[in-house]
């Protein structure tokens, strides 16, 4: 069951459209998983259309740029409605398919190949263009990261099964969003694993164990 | 039926504000059906205006503003046929429009150059999966490999190297455990890194 929500406000910046591209795809997907933020989304959409197209207020009266602006768009071939364009629904890793979040499908075809990390813990990396990068992880039942904090945040949207951090227990399409103030160490428990989308936009920062010893050279695989 | 663009454009002139959203459902299934221009002046005349006030608002810029009406009107003109109105009004559906089409520019319109590429998001750590002409995968350094270099220090560096760095002490502290002068401590880290550098350099 879905407990972890994009907050309100940040779901209203979204369907106003003035969130930031990265926490728009994610909100987006989450939507896609989540019925009751779809509802909230549609009943926002639908209060800020009214407000901004009910206005009694009448509007000068169209101008030249306006009638070009017309005859430009009427001009236009209806749109091609045959053939969409066929896109994987689903990513692989070892013979398993795991079913996308609409938003995620068109991001398959610039999905690089799995990396093992370490131990049960796999990436793929996402090239999302104008918008930046982001990764599949996926934590095999056992898997987990290293203890880590951010410089910056993580947003993290869980795809399929579950996992935990030692903050609390994520199921399938909760998000959350983690920044410097948390310190966690995701790991899995599911039997199928646990495949999760993320981004985050500075590197990681380990805080314990072994992996401490990365941070003090982590320029020298920088490369 | 003729409809030709002068007809149209005195229409424009004399189009009040419409503001029901059945009669605008009609125009739109008309449009899908038909590609009535005359449909489609009546629900530009009286959305293309109104959206222009969000764009503005939301691009701070008369140009991309009404590139985002263009796009906007043009989506509904080529797209009409994807308008159902059980799933709700005509508002709603072009003001989403619209909202996805600010997102498309608001990703083109940023500066990418504080980009960060995803290989330092996930430092290291990575073990690529057997590409038919990888070569890199043994010099690839993985956690367990570091953990490995981290074992052949010398026991006085490692003893140092691993209160600091793993459990997180600082160098005062493990001067006071040890019982140690300062100093001893930070030459033992300095050495200790080095090391693990060029071990990690030769691994390359
Ligand atoms: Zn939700």
């Amino acid at each position: 069951m879905i407990s972890f929500h994009p907050n309100f406000p940040d779901l209203q910046a979204f369907s106003a459209g003035n969130c930031e591209p990265a926490m728009a795809l994610m909100i987006s997907a989450h939507v896609d998983m989540c019925p009751q933020c779809q509802q909230d989304c549609i009943e926002i959409q639908a209060e800020m259309a009214d407000e901004l197209f009910t206005q009694r207020s009448s509007t000068p009266p169209l101008d030249s740029q306006y009638y070009a602006m017309l005859s430009k768009i009427t001009d236009l071939p209806v749109s091609n409605t045959t053939a969409p364009e066929v896109i994987n629904t689903s990513i692989e890793l070892d013979g398993k398919f795991f079913e996308l979040p609409r938003t995620l499908r068109r991001h398959v075809k610039n999905t690089g190949n799995w990396s093992r990390l370490v131990g049960k813990l796999w990436q793929a990396p996402v090239d999302l263009g104008d918008i930046g990068k982001a990764n599949f992880m996926y934590m095999e039942k056992g898997g987990r990261v290293p203890e880590h904090t951010h410089k910056g945040t993580e947003m993290t949207l869980v795809v399929d099964g579950q996992y935990g951090d030692g903050i609390a227990k994520y199921d399938c399409g909760d998000f959350t969003i983690m920044n410097n103030t948390h310190n966690h160490l995701p790991h899995s428990e599911a039997d199928d694993g646990c495949l999760v989308f993320t981004i985050v936009d500075q590197p990681l920062h380990f805080t314990a164990g072994i992996a401490r010893l990365l941070n003090p050279f982590s320029h020298l695989f920088f490369k | 039926m003729l409809v030709g663009i002068s007809l149209e454009t005195k229409q424009i002139n004399s189009v009040k504000p419409i503001e029901c959203a059945e009669e605008m459902s009609e125009y739109l299934s008309i449009i899908a059906r038909d590609r009535c221009k005359r449909s489609f002046s009546k629900i530009f005349s009286y959305f293309a205006p109104r959206l222009r006030s969000y764009a503005l608002k939301q691009m701070g810029n008369e140009a991309l503003a009404m590139e985002l009406v263009q796009d906007t009107m043009s989506n509904v003109w080529q797209k009409s046929h994807l308008f159902n109105s059980e799933k709700g009004s005509p508002s709603t559906w072009i003001f989403t429009i619209a909202r996805n089409i600010r997102f498309d520019m608001l990703r083109k319109q940023r500066n990418r150059k504080e980009d960060v590429c995803s290989d330092d998001l996930w430092p290291i750590l990575c073990e690529q999966t057997p590409d038919a002409n990888e070569v890199s995968l043994d010099h690839q350094v993985t956690m367990d490999e570091i953990g490995v270099l981290f074992e052949s220090l010398p026991e006085k560096q490692k003893l140092v190297v691993e209160a600091i760095y793993i459990d997180g002490k600082s160098q005062q502290e493990v001067a006071n455990e040890l019982d140690i002068p300062l100093g001893t401590v930070k030459s033992r880290t300095r050495l200790a890194l080095q090391r693990l550098k060029e071990m990690l350099k030769d691994n390359d």
